[in-house]
């Protein structure tokens, strides 16, 4: 960036080899649309952070990591009634910050380590579908900084950061209400749009339309939906929140043995 | 000590390090630029260190930091003095087209001694470089990429550092926690390459120290760079034979 003294400055501009490469742009192979890729989640690998948690679903590597609560910055906020089973009143309640950022190596074409507006679009997304889950009134006046990092986007990037930001919060020993579990979409193109779950990076490039649903697997409740393009009729959007439900429910048992796995770990390290 | 070298697929280069908790992870784009003007036969080499808030609670998001900015310089520095790689291995065609490799850097836990850490990941990652064949088309004049047949990068030496705690004049440790670093009331890194040859001296103000106990250090870098010289080549050898 030309006029950014706070890092080691390069060339004006560069382009990516790809522009000039052969076009090897093949479609994506098609395949059964309800297949969700094997994930790898790990919580508790950061020693720094309050709460962390890794997931890897196909080419997705997402890091995040909780730190506080502490105090919020912002000044006094007036009382009101107490809410039920002990928590602050509404204004007095705690706040949760999150922070979506893409490695600058995460994607096809390099991208300036500055945030972009889509990053903050994310990280508000991710807030939205938090805060249902966390009981923000049992953190009056303090903050939870919740970030979540993707090293590698091979499609469903927020989706796999809503997962690991809901375990790193579990991590962290926040209070929540259940788990929150993201799941991504994208509509194939052609003579017969289908939904497909899960998809990878170059099925999301093909793309008409997205989808991200969060869902907080035992209350079943929808705590976050997120979507864009050019998706058809209503009842193809209801298809796809169906499909995307499914998919978080199928994927909740993996992340129960991941938080025993970390639980256990950490019982074992401690001194008795 | 732990390296894992070619873990992000769409990096053209990557390597994760872990030392102790200290986790650093490097990847590295290669782009297209113009060489500058001052110098037509070479490319460039960016480095950028990155250190969000989720390797340690004291950072904040936001533009880099003190910190950041001083361990981007450093790695700079290392770069331009060890001449890991000539610069005159990225150049394409003179004046006109040449290699950018933007090494990006990002610790994911700190905890002290993240200057080693970061020469290491760089090391690794550049080992594990491969840049794709490039042709220039004499009548279009335009450059043409063949991303089937790759080429490893020309790395021709193995710079090494070694981070020392400096106590009250007198106690060092090697390789410090950050607990130790905080507790510190100096720092001192140097870079050693694989002939015994100093590449880079870093002490930041602090507490002094005497010229005997300088020359101890040396040779403990020495020491120290033949060990992770050896752990980077048999990483790199088993990453071969997959």
């Amino acid at each position: 960036m030309p006029g950014d003294h706070r890092r080691i400055r390069g060339p004006e501009e560069s382009q990516p080899p790809q522009l000039y490469a052969a076009n090897e742009d093949e479609p994506p192979a098609a395949r059964d649309p309800t297949r969700l890729r094997p994930v790898y989640a790990r919580a508790g690998l950061l020693s720094q952070a309050k709460g962390s948690a890794y997931l890897e679903a196909g080419g997705t590597k997402v890091l995040c990591a909780v730190s506080g609560p502490r105090q919020a910055e912002g000044g006094e906020r007036g009382g009101g009634p107490a809410g039920a089973g002990g928590e602050a009143p509404a204004a007095l309640r705690g706040r949760l910050l999150c922070d979506f950022r893409r490695a600058p190596f995460s994607g096809p074409r390099r991208r300036a380590p500055q945030g972009s507006g889509e990053e903050r679009e994310l990280g508000l997304a991710l807030q939205e579908a938090l805060e249902p889950a966390v009981r923000l009134g049992r953190y009056p006046r303090a903050q939870l900084e919740v970030s979540a990092l993707l090293l590698e986007d091979g499609g469903s990037a927020l989706a796999a950061a809503l997962t690991a930001a809901a375990l790193a919060l579990a991590d962290a020993g926040v209070e929540m209400y259940d788990l929150v579990v993201g799941c991504g979409l994208s509509l194939a193109p052609g003579p017969s749009p289908t939904w497909l779950l899960d998809p990878t990076r170059l099925e999301e490039e093909h793309s008409a339309a997205g989808l991200t649903v969060a869902l907080m697997p035992v209350l079943n409740q929808v705590a976050g939906l997120l979507g864009s393009g050019e998706g058809g009729q209503t009842e193809s959007w209801t298809d796809a929140v169906r499909l995307g439900l499914e998919g978080c429910q199928r994927l909740y048992p993996v992340l129960q043995q991941c938080l025993v796995r970390a639980a256990r770990r950490r019982a074992a390290v401690a001194p008795s | 000590m732990f390296t894992f070298p070619g873990s992000i697929s769409t990096a053209d280069g990557s390597a994760l390090v872990k030392l102790g908790n200290t986790t650093v992870i490097c990847g590295i784009k290669a782009e297209f630029a113009a060489p500058p003007l001052d110098a037509p036969d070479r490319g460039y080499v960016v480095p950028n260190v990155d250190l969000p808030p989720l390797c340690s609670s004291r950072f904040r998001t936001g533009p880099p930091g003190e910190e950041a900015q001083v361990t981007s310089q450093f790695i700079a520095d290392v770069l331009e003095n060890s001449q890991i790689i000539k610069k005159e291995d990225l150049c394409i065609s003179p004046g006109k087209l040449a290699w950018v490799l933007y090494c990006d850097l990002i610790c994911l836990d700190y905890d002290g001694n993240i200057l080693d850490a970061c020469t290491f990941a760089l090391l690794a990652a550049l080992k594990n470089v491969q840049l794709p064949e490039v042709t220039i088309n004499e009548e279009t004049a335009l450059a043409e990429v063949n991303s089937k047949k790759k080429s490893y990068l020309n790395v021709r030496k193995n710079p090494v550092a070694t981070s020392f705690a400096v106590f009250d004049d007198t106690l060092l440790i090697v390789d410090p926690t950050g607990e130790e670093e905080h507790l510190s009331t100096g720092t001192l890194t140097i870079v050693m390459d694989e002939e015994g040859k100093l590449c880079c001296l870093h002490k930041p103000g602090g507490s002094g120290l005497t010229g005997s106990k300088l020359q101890d250090c040396m040779s403990r870098a020495v020491s120290r760079h033949k060990e992770v010289n050896k752990l980077l080549d048999e990483v790199i050898q088993s990453m071969k034979h997959k």
